[in-house]
């Protein structure tokens, strides 16, 4: 089955006919219609709690730009997706529930068990291999979706309680996990290896890692610093975050460009 | 009358079920659409080898962003997925910012926003990127190796945790201690476990650790600083 070029030129395959695409618009709208739907609720009950219209805004804002970089990368995978799978059903399985590593692994394993043992490394021309890849994508994600109407109240009166029996036991606790969080990826970026097969320069512990790291840790203890000398400063507050990941990202840049290649070291390859 | 709380849950619990009907009905649709339906063997096969891993993490997920993203925060970062790379941050990022506790009503409200924002934002720029990819190809040139900007891309991680940590490391760096000497020794043995694997282990000690610590006292009885910034 082919189509007439839609895009650019170029002529189109089944995995990213009008029909693929109507599809994909449509988990859009879903998605979209969703968090319009909670973020009204919530800005409603927020000003009727007193919440000043600056800090809700403020929270606004700084997950918006929070959220520019991460998304971009997501765009990168699609991209590393679309070589063997089209562009449309990973541009769905990374707007839901997605993440590369289970994305990836998850259409692998489903060509892999019809005996496909290029996988992803080459495109996928037989319709029902594509069909199998999207089943499995698909119901291999969707638990999270089949616990959470069951657990998650429980689980959160459950929480509630103990939070409000020791507020300063909660806060540490509640501290210690999201600290627990991060220092996951923290561990990776000192001493994480890279993908051995696929064998890239760069994905492993190394020189431009710590870089990336220390620099935007640096970046948001100086701002934290000067928010704190000049309070005039406060309402910035909650652009350093973002500012500091993409100064971070920055000197990343530069250090890469003029740190001769002997001293970009990757110790973890 | 019910409670803002359990409005939540219960409107958390129809569009979670909504999703799932509307998620399922895209294999479906694509089936009808190519006229190609799978062959059981080998769809249960495929699905075997990952439910095994992501099923049992689906538990592990749920129990361990649930109390960190508030009620409305979890039900889409659930439905939208990368919650440890976006969802989360932002939620962290925005209740430090307003000094809300997420326990709290106000935290609620303002973990929600953070959430249902970066939910926005991030599908929207996915869906550019995929017109302008079919368009003009120019994400592929962006986020290519060849690119300029590559080297960055490849450390979003890092620079994304290293700028949401600071403050937390700063402020609580006794609670940052245990995790990281457990985690660099597991690395250290074998540097390719990935996140996935790390995350539980990394909250657990992280947990444990700092219930030992507040009950030798070593956090006094004082509320911790800056946690009531408002």
């Amino acid at each position: 089955m082919r189509y007439p070029a839609l895009f650019g030129g170029t002529l189109m395959d089944f995995k990213s006919s009008p029909f693929m695409y109507a599809v994909g618009s449509a988990i859009v709208v879903f998605v979209l219609a969703q968090s319009t739907f909670f973020l009204v609720r919530a800005v409603k009950r927020g000003k009727e709690l007193g919440i000043s219209g600056e800090k809700m805004k403020n929270a606004a804002v700084q997950s918006a730009l929070f959220s520019i970089a991460p998304a971009i990368s997501i765009v990168a995978t699609v991209v590393v997706l679309s070589g063997a799978l089209g562009v449309v059903l990973p541009w769905i399985r990374l707007t839901v529930i997605g993440a590369i590593q289970y994305e990836t692994s998850s259409a692998q394993s489903a060509l892999n068990a019809m005996g496909n043992s290029a996988g992803l490394a080459s495109a996928v021309t037989d319709p029902t291999q594509f069909t199998t890849v999207a089943w499995v994508m698909t119901v291999g994600s969707i638990m999270p979706l089949i616990i959470l109407p069951f657990v998650l109240k429980k689980l959160q009166k459950g929480i509630g309680k103990a939070m409000n029996k020791n507020k300063l036991w909660a806060d540490l606790m509640s501290a210690a996990a999201f600290i627990g969080i991060i220092i996951a990826f923290v561990g990776r970026a000192i001493l994480g290896t890279g993908d051995k097969e696929l064998d890239i320069i760069g994905d492993g512990a190394g020189v431009l890692s710590i870089t990336g790291l220390l620099g935007s840790v640096g970046f948001m203890l100086l701002f934290t610093l000067l928010v704190k000398k000049k309070p005039k400063l406060q309402k910035f507050e909650s652009f350093a975050m973002p500012l500091s990941m993409f100064l971070g990202m920055g000197l990343v840049l530069l250090v890469n460009h003029f740190l001769p290649a002997q001293y970009l070291i990757e110790w973890r390859y | 009358m019910k409670s803002y709380f359990d409005k939540t849950h219960t409107w958390g619990r129809i569009w979670t079920v909504a999703a799932l009907i509307i998620f399922l009905l895209v294999p479906v649709a694509f089936s009808i659409h190519l006229n190609a339906w799978p062959k059981a063997e080998y769809f249960l096969k495929g699905l075997a080898s990952v439910a095994i891993i992501f099923y049992p993490t689906a538990f592990i997920e749920v129990v361990s962003y649930a109390p960190l993203l508030g009620a409305a925060g979890t039900y889409m970062s659930f439905v939208t997925g990368n919650i440890a790379n976006l969802k989360l941050p932002c939620t962290m990022s925005a209740l430090e910012t307003s000094g809300y506790s997420v326990s709290s009503e106000e935290g609620e409200v303002i973990s929600t926003i953070a959430v249902a924002v970066s939910a926005m934002v991030t599908t929207i720029i996915i869906a550019l990127g995929v017109l302008l990819m079919s368009v003009t190809g120019v994400i592929q040139k962006i986020t290519s190796p060849s690119s300029p900007l590559y080297p960055a891309f490849q450390q979003i991680l890092p620079c994304l945790f290293g700028a949401i940590g600071a403050v937390y490391f700063y402020k609580y760096w006794k609670i940052t201690l245990a995790p990281l000497a457990v985690i660099l020794a597991l690395l250290a043995f074998n540097g390719g476990m990935q996140v996935g694997i790390l995350i539980p282990v990394s909250v657990i000690v992280a947990l444990v650790a700092t219930h030992l610590m507040y009950k030798k006292g070593v956090f006094g009885k004082e509320e911790p600083a800056g946690e009531t910034h408002e």
